[in-house]
Formats: structure tokens, C-alpha cells, sequence
């Protein structure tokens, strides 16, 4: 990894669990292949925006310590879902914007693997005449 | 630094370079030397993988989500030999009249542009599909449409032995779509024009474009080592690396201080998705994606619905919320309808293209509360369409649980409360950019004249969607390509001048 460390490709996991629930069962080859995605899609963007993208972290992870009494990974997952609906929906417009990034990079180390695109059912081909053929 | 001549340098290769370069290439027969500088790689066949994240990555600026100043939208758009026109999906409309009367572009007419735009409709090969290569998801939003007395129009689409892959936005597999990448440029390439891709411009002044040219480890090899060039175009430079990249190049280049509006009057046609899920597994990842546009509303409310199908990912992005419930929405993938909604959105000097410290494009754009009045408008109005067409469920972005059961079909303005619409929140995106060298009268207004040609600079021409004054109100290409058919005659008809 390049861009992230293992502190925070470690909170990233905690992270994706919560956000799409398929990735706590990846195996650790699936999982690396996530975090790896992520890790590319941020070289690629300048290095202010992966700063941001580190504080936003650092502020997802410690944010629910006055409330809750402990960082978000050490929450129950009904807390940890608080924790995030609250960035979603946060009268902040940066902050909601934060959270849609982070929701949208662990999209992408999913859903952007061709692995799991069987998981949702989909199943390109580059001929799809029979696929469309074959409609109800 | 290695040094270059010719006479006419085009930065750009998609509609508006690549529909400029096919128009000035017969220039070659007579000597002339013709240049496109092209930012993207001309990918090989076998590139074409269909996978998500690969081929975003290979064909998009940023991956397809450059994010705005204020992170409150996305906007996709292409690099590659054929820029944009690799990574649209063919839907070919001409302008309507009205709206190049409302552009007001001193001498630019609308039958002139629609004359125009039949030639590329005709060189692209744009039909209509015939109705048993439609799928369910494109016959369901027709079907909703319909029950409800929404007026629908059949999209004419430019593809040549397409295959139904519904692949369109990662580049045809098959090459099957007739973007520039298969028509302009192949043309252009056969009478003398030279291509140069993976090659970057940074600068122009003087008609020198400083150009860099890397190798990004996939497609074609640059006919040009990577390094550091001089690009001296002796006659003419026409720029059309689109709404952002050009606006930026000429920032980049020193043009703004006498041209106050270089960069301003962006617009972005601002969208987002709609879900339906129905009982059943429709067609929907098989055949053309977007075959009916809705323009019931075009007028009044100032939308239009289309239908789209996006790949996991993308979906996955556009539905607001996480977890089981999303979880849940994208297990159920076979049987999603998808309706794609675009604001027309106004031209407001305020919403620009600028630099940054690295000479980087930075788009400073605001959605102003009318927009998003309509985004919401219209997420009431692709609601009644799922229902219409049978979704036992919908999830629209501002509604106020995830899914909206098929029995509160009726209380969907309750279930979808304009307080909802939360930039930042809901994911917003564009593919059509627009504005940013717009055409006009004199540089108080514009940065163009109307046959874009840059005020006070006669060596300098814009053939893009940056010459929109506003918006287009339809899907752009077909008027890019006009608009660059028009530069280039401009160009042509003064070549014995300007080539002496």
C-alpha cells in the first residue's frame, strides 16, 4: 500500500463491515483486493484530498468518544451505524460530502471487484443478444 | 525539450477535435500539416475488458468522479483517442430551435447548426433500435410513461453491429458505437492528419503549445517518445479538450486577464439515479441502455428523465445509505429499473472553471436551490413512473425511508420531502459539461466570437461543449460536432489566407 497505512487500512475494514455487510465474510485475498482499490484510487487523486481523506478518518474514528465513551471500532454495531447515519445526514455540507466519498471508495473495493459482481447477479457478456433473448 | 511544426495544431480528439480534424483534413492534400494532440492512449481492442473499475480507470478523467469545489458532485468525462465520445452511450439529438434562440449567439442560427448536426446524425450512423432489441428496462419506463400521459421519444442511438452488451459507458467492446474513435479520426488518420496520444498540453501562447507526453502502460504506444515537447502550430490552434479542459488550458496560458469570462457560465445538466425493484428479473444489463427520453417536463420544470442502466459500482454510489438495506437493493439487480434524471440548469457567471497552484482544473460549482427544487421535482416524477410500470418498491435519494412500498404510490410527495434534498448527501454527478468559453459578442460577454474564434486572437480557436453559452438542454455530442463543423469551415474558408 502506498497511500494508506496499516493503522487506517485497519479502520477501513471496521468501516466496510458496517457499510456493505458482504465484506466481513471476504477472505483475507478478497479483503486485500479491497483495501487495495482504495489504495490506488487515492494515489490518483492529489495529495490535499488524501490528507482531507486522513483527517476525516482520524475524525470518524474519535468523533463518537464524548458520547459513547470509546472509538467507533469499539462500539456496538447499532452505535457504529449511529455514528455514520449521523455524517450522512450531518447539517455540515463537507462532512456529508466526507462520508459520501468514504461510502463511495468502499463501493469501489466491493462492488469494483469482478468477483462479486456474480454476488449481486450481474453477469456481462460481450455478446448479450442471447442475455436479452432470454427476457420473461 | 524536442521540437514540432505544423500548421494547425488540434488539442482534443473527441466530438469537437475529432469532427474538427475529419473537416480539415482534405487541407492536407494541399500541404497543409495537421496535428491532434490527444491526452488519452488509443486503447487495443482486446483493452475493451468491460470491467468496472479497469476501464473507468483507463478511459475517465479521475476515474469518472472528479469532484467539484465543494465535493457536492461528481463529473465524468472521457480521455482517450475519441475522448468522451468512447465513453458515452450514442444517444444522438439535435438541438431544438428554441434553445439556440435562447444562446442569442450573434450569427449563429439554428438552421445553420441543424444542417450541421443531420451530417454527423447521418455520418454516425444514428437510427432507431427496432423494438425487439429493447429490454425491460427501457419498455418498462415507456410503459410507465405511458400510463401516466408523460410524453416519450425513442432515442436515436449511432452504433454500427452492436451486440447488446449495454457496456456502452466503459467503452464498446465490440466497437460498435461511432464515436470519433470509429468515424472522424480513422478519416481524418487516411488523409494526412497525425494523432499523437498520451500527450498532454499544458501551456499555450504564441501558437506554441507545450505539450508532455508519458506512457500510461496500457493501449497503443504514442507515436511520440515520452518527454517534454514544443508544439509550434504555425497557423492556427483550435482547442477542444472540452468544458473543463480547455477553460483550464487557456487559464493555465495567461487568456484570462483580458478575457473576463474565460472559464465562466459552466453548467452541468446536474443528475442522479433513480431505483425501481420489481418482482420479477427484467432485462436490464442486456441490450442498449438508454432507448426513451421522458421531456414531459422539459419545459415547465426544467428536467428530463432518460432511462440509463450503470454497472454495481455505480449503483452501488447513487443509492443513498449503507448497510443491509443497501445490501439488500443491490442483491436484487436483475430486477432494478433505472431512470436517470438531468436538470437543466442555468448559466451563472459564479459557477467556473479556475486553476489551482499547480495549474490544475478546479471546477467552483454551486447548486443553487432551484436546482435542486428540481432534482426533487423530478424524483416525484420518476416515482409515479416505477410505480406506473409495476416496481413493487423504489428508492429515490431523498426519500424518507430507503425503500418506498408499492402500496404509498399514493403519498410520495409525503415519502419524499423536499427537505431531503441534501447536497453532499446525495450523490450528484454530470456527464455533461458544458460552458466555460462561451460563445458571444464581444469579451464582455463571452470568450468567442460565434464561429470560435477567440476575441483579440485570431490565431486562436474553441471547437467544444465550452462554447455553450448555456445549456444544451439535451445530451451535447451532436451539437459539439456542429458547432466544430462550423469552426472548421470558419477555418477553411479563410485558409488561403491564413496558409499563405
Amino acid at each position: 500500500m502506498k497511500s494508506l497505512s496499516r493503522e487506517k487500512a485497519e479502520f477501513l475494514r471496521v468501516l466496510a463491515a458496517r457499510i456493505v455487510p458482504e465484506t466481513a465474510q471476504l477472505d483475507s485475498a478478497g479483503m486485500g483486493r479491497l483495501i487495495c482499490l482504495i489504495d490506488e484510487a487515492l494515489l490518483e487523486r492529489p495529495a490535499s484530498v488524501r490528507r482531507q481523506f486522513g483527517i476525516y478518518l482520524g475524525l470518524l474514528r474519535w468523533a463518537p468518544l464524548p458520547r459513547f465513551g470509546g472509538p467507533f471500532e469499539k462500539l456496538s454495531a447499532d452505535r457504529q451505524d449511529a455514528v455514520l447515519r449521523w455524517f450522512e445526514s450531518c447539517p455540515v455540507g463537507l462532512l456529508r460530502a466526507g462520508f459520501w466519498g468514504l461510502k463511495v471508495l468502499i463501493f469501489m473495493g466491493y462492488y469494483g471487484q469482478p468477483d462479486t459482481n456474480a454476488m449481486v447477479g450481474y453477469a456481462p457478456q460481450r455478446d448479450g443478444r442471447a442475455g436479452l433473448d432470454a427476457r420473461a | 525539450m524536442q521540437e514540432r511544426e505544423y500548421d494547425i495544431v488540434i488539442i482534443g480528439s473527441g466530438a469537437g477535435g475529432g469532427a474538427a480534424a475529419k473537416e480539415l483534413a482534405p487541407l492536407c492534400a494541399d500541404g497543409v500539416r495537421i496535428a491532434v494532440l490527444e491526452m488519452g492512449a488509443k486503447l487495443k481492442e482486446e483493452e475493451y475488458t468491460g470491467r468496472e473499475v479497469e476501464m473507468s480507470r483507463r478511459l475517465y478523467i479521475d476515474s469518472g468522479g472528479t469532484l467539484t469545489k465543494d465535493r457536492a458532485m461528481t463529473l465524468a468525462y472521457g480521455q482517450a483517442y475519441g475522448g468522451s465520445t468512447v465513453v458515452y452511450t450514442g444517444t444522438s439529438l439535435t438541438m431544438p430551435e428554441e434553445v439556440v434562440e435562447r444562446w442569442n449567439v450573434p450569427g449563429l442560427e439554428y438552421e445553420d447548426l441543424h444542417r450541421r448536426s443531420l451530417k454527423y446524425l447521418e455520418e454516425n450512423n444514428v437510427h432507431l433500435l427496432p423494438e425487439n432489441e429493447l429490454n425491460d428496462n427501457n419498455r418498462l419506463f415507456l410503459e410507465g410513461c405511458t400510463k401516466l400521459g408523460y410524453h416519450v421519444e425513442q432515442f436515436p442511438i449511432n452504433v454500427k453491429g452492436c451486440l447488446s452488451s449495454s457496456l456502452c459507458n466503459l467503452g464498446c467492446p465490440n466497437q460498435a458505437k461511432q464515436g470519433t474513435h470509429r468515424v472522424q479520426l480513422p478519416q481524418a488518420e487516411a488523409e494526412g492528419v497525425e494523432v499523437i496520444t498520451n500527450c498532454r498540453v499544458t501551456r499555450v501562447a504564441d501558437k506554441v503549445c507545450e505539450a508532455v507526453v508519458t506512457d500510461p502502460g496500457f493501449g497503443e504506444p504514442s507515436p511520440w517518445a515520452p518527454g517534454e515537447y514544443r508544439v509550434k502550430a504555425k497557423v492556427i490552434v483550435l482547442c477542444a479538450g472540452g468544458a473543463v479542459n480547455s477553460a483550464a488550458l487557456l487559464l493555465r496560458s495567461g487568456f484570462g486577464e483580458r478575457l473576463p469570462m474565460l472559464g465562466r457560465f459552466i453548467t452541468l445538466h446536474p443528475a442522479l439515479i433513480l431505483v425501481g425493484e420489481h418482482d420479477r428479473p427484467i432485462t436490464n444489463f442486456f441490450g442498449h441502455p438508454k432507448s426513451y427520453y421522458c421531456d414531459e417536463f422539459w419545459k415547465n420544470d426544467r428536467f428530463l428523465l432518460e432511462t440509463c442502466m450503470y454497472f454495481p459500482f455505480v449503483t452501488a454510489k447513487n443509492l443513498i445509505g449503507f448497510g443491509a438495506e443497501h445490501s439488500e437493493l443491490m442483491r436484487a439487480f436483475p430486477r432494478l429499473q433505472m431512470i436517470l434524471v438531468l436538470a437543466l440548469d442555468p448559466a451563472i457567471a459564479d459557477n467556473r472553471v479556475t486553476v489551482n497552484s499547480n495549474g490544475d482544473p478546479v471546477v467552483d460549482y454551486t447548486l443553487t436551490e432551484d436546482v435542486l427544487d428540481t432534482l426533487h421535482a423530478s424524483m416525484l416524477a420518476s416515482t409515479r413512473i416505477f410505480f406506473a410500470a409495476g416496481a413493487r418498491r423504489v428508492h429515490a435519494p431523498a426519500g424518507k425511508t430507503f425503500f418506498i412500498d408499492a402500496v404509498d404510490s399514493g403519498r410520495i410527495d409525503e415519502m419524499i420531502p423536499r427537505a431531503n434534498v441534501l447536497s453532499g448527501k446525495i450523490s450528484i454527478t454530470s456527464a455533461h459539461l458544458m460552458g466555460g468559453c462561451r460563445m458571444g459578442r464581444d469579451p464582455g460577454d463571452s470568450v468567442t466570437d460565434g464561429w470560435g474564434r477567440v476575441h483579440g486572437t485570431p490565431w486562436l480557436y474553441v471547437a467544444d461543449s465550452s462554447l455553450f453559452p448555456q445549456c444544451s438542454e439535451i445530451n451535447p455530442y451532436v451539437t459539439v460536432m456542429g458547432l466544430a463543423d462550423r469552426v472548421a469551415e470558419g477555418i477553411r474558408s479563410n485558409a488561403g489566407e491564413l496558409l499563405a
